[in-house]
């Protein structure tokens, strides 16, 4: 083990943070060691896309680190660093043109709308959803529903906290959020058949 | 309540229901059911919340960024790189990283980069070689930092330092690999290692050619 992993280990994030603020380099690559996957994770499942996640994961702990010397510990750091990381990645899809906000009316075509019917003849999904499948399921849905799932069923927001970060209304964000869930069902359970029939 | 009227408010339903609902979940094993996945849906989707892992060039980017930006600082005493160990199948490495700063040296004659009589004049020999030894800085980094002195000045105090960071990560890691030449853990460090000077050369140039 090197000098600076074993120092990684032995930093808590709070010292991280202030050394990082005095220019230290090992206590800025443990506060990236500690926060990397998830804020890859969650780059990577909104652009659905690795070099995208890549430079955007760059681009938030960029940011991040430009502002440390501001940080003063009145929210969780984590907190700071997750919420600037999907500002990044907001605007980023802005740019790029990619629907963000969720249309407050939303016209769905047929292929789009998640199934109305409830239940069908195939058993319950509990316990039969591996992780490949979901995270297959998610990239297939459309760009609104895939943001307001990760956002609040990934990554733990509350729904006026989506509201104010995509720019719509908290009833808004709910029925997004339940029509995302449909939909993932629906491919569940359509892969889950698909799998039954073949030999 | 039928389960029409029960889909209506299932979106703003949270985990509590009302008696009303409570019942029609009892009664219908439909409705009952698509509860069941949509929760399950949403538990399985937190699983994947850190999954992932970035490729190490992305700290190298972040890292390089910070040391050119200043927000990384040389702490008195602190390593600035992190020795790597080196295993004897990544010594492959080694020359095609030579090659690359040997490329990227080509690049800089072509086009022009240093002109001969100010190289001679800041940098001649004698003076060179005394760089080298006094502070073992390797020729091809003095001639990258004597083009960039010649177009902008001010920066060649921190590319000198860059390049002197990433130099002792690279003796670091050759010297390492010497020590435990069966270490398989390096992978990372060496590339590290190379990749940093890359980049350090790449925006070096970029700044000297503009």
């Amino acid at each position: 083990m090197t000098d600076a992993k074993k120092q990684q280990g032995r930093l808590s994030e709070a010292e991280a943070i202030e050394r990082a603020k005095q220019g230290n380099a090992d206590a800025f690559e443990a506060l990236y060691n500690l926060h990397k996957r998830r804020v890859y994770s969650l780059c990577l499942r909104m652009t659905a896309n690795t070099a995208a996640a890549e430079d955007l994961t760059q681009e938030a702990f960029l940011q991040l680190f430009r502002k440390i010397g501001t940080f003063r510990g009145e929210s969780a750091f984590s907190t700071w660093l997750h919420r600037m990381a999907v500002n990044v990645v907001l605007m980023q899809l802005r740019k790029k043109g990619l629907p963000v906000v969720p249309l407050e009316e939303n016209i769905e075509t047929e292929e789009e709308s998640p199934r109305k019917e409830l239940g069908g003849d195939d058993p319950r999904l509990a316990g039969s959803i591996d992780r490949m499948q979901l995270q297959r399921s998610i990239e297939s849905l459309p760009p609104g529903y895939r943001m307001i799932f990760l956002l609040h069923d990934v990554e733990g927001y509350e729904h006026n906290e989506i509201a104010a970060m995509v720019g719509c209304s908290i009833g808004n964000s709910k029925s997004q959020l339940h029509k995302a869930r449909m939909k993932l069902r629906e491919i569940l359970r359509m892969s889950r058949a698909e799998k039954a029939t073949k030999p | 309540m039928t389960c029409e009227e029960f889909e209506r408010v299932l979106p703003e339903l949270g985990n509590d229901h009302s008696i009303e609902q409570d019942e029609h979940l009892k009664s219908c094993s439909a409705c009952s059911e698509l509860v069941s996945d949509l929760s399950e849906i949403s538990k399985q989707g937190r699983l994947l919340q850190a999954c992932e892992e970035p490729s190490p060039w992305v700290w190298n980017s972040i890292e390089v960024a910070l040391r050119q930006e200043g927000l990384i600082r040389e702490q008195p005493g602190n390593l600035l790189v992190h020795p790597p160990r080196l295993s004897w199948k990544l010594r492959w490495l080694v020359p095609a990283a030579a090659a690359s700063l040997i490329f990227f040296g080509v690049l800089l004659h072509e086009r022009g980069g240093i002109p001969q009589h100010q190289a001679k004049q800041e940098s001649p020999a004698g003076v060179v070689t005394a760089d080298l030894q006094t502070e073992g800085m390797p020729s091809e980094d003095m001639q990258l930092l004597n083009s960039v002195a010649a177009r902008t000045p001010s920066m060649r105090d921190a590319y000198e330092q860059n390049l002197r960071a990433v130099n002792a990560y690279i003796h670091d890691a050759e010297q390492s690999a010497n020590n435990d030449p069966n270490d398989e853990v390096a992978q990372q460090y060496l590339r590290n290692a190379y990749e940093q000077k890359a980049m350090v050369y790449e925006m070096a140039l970029d700044r000297s050619l503009q």
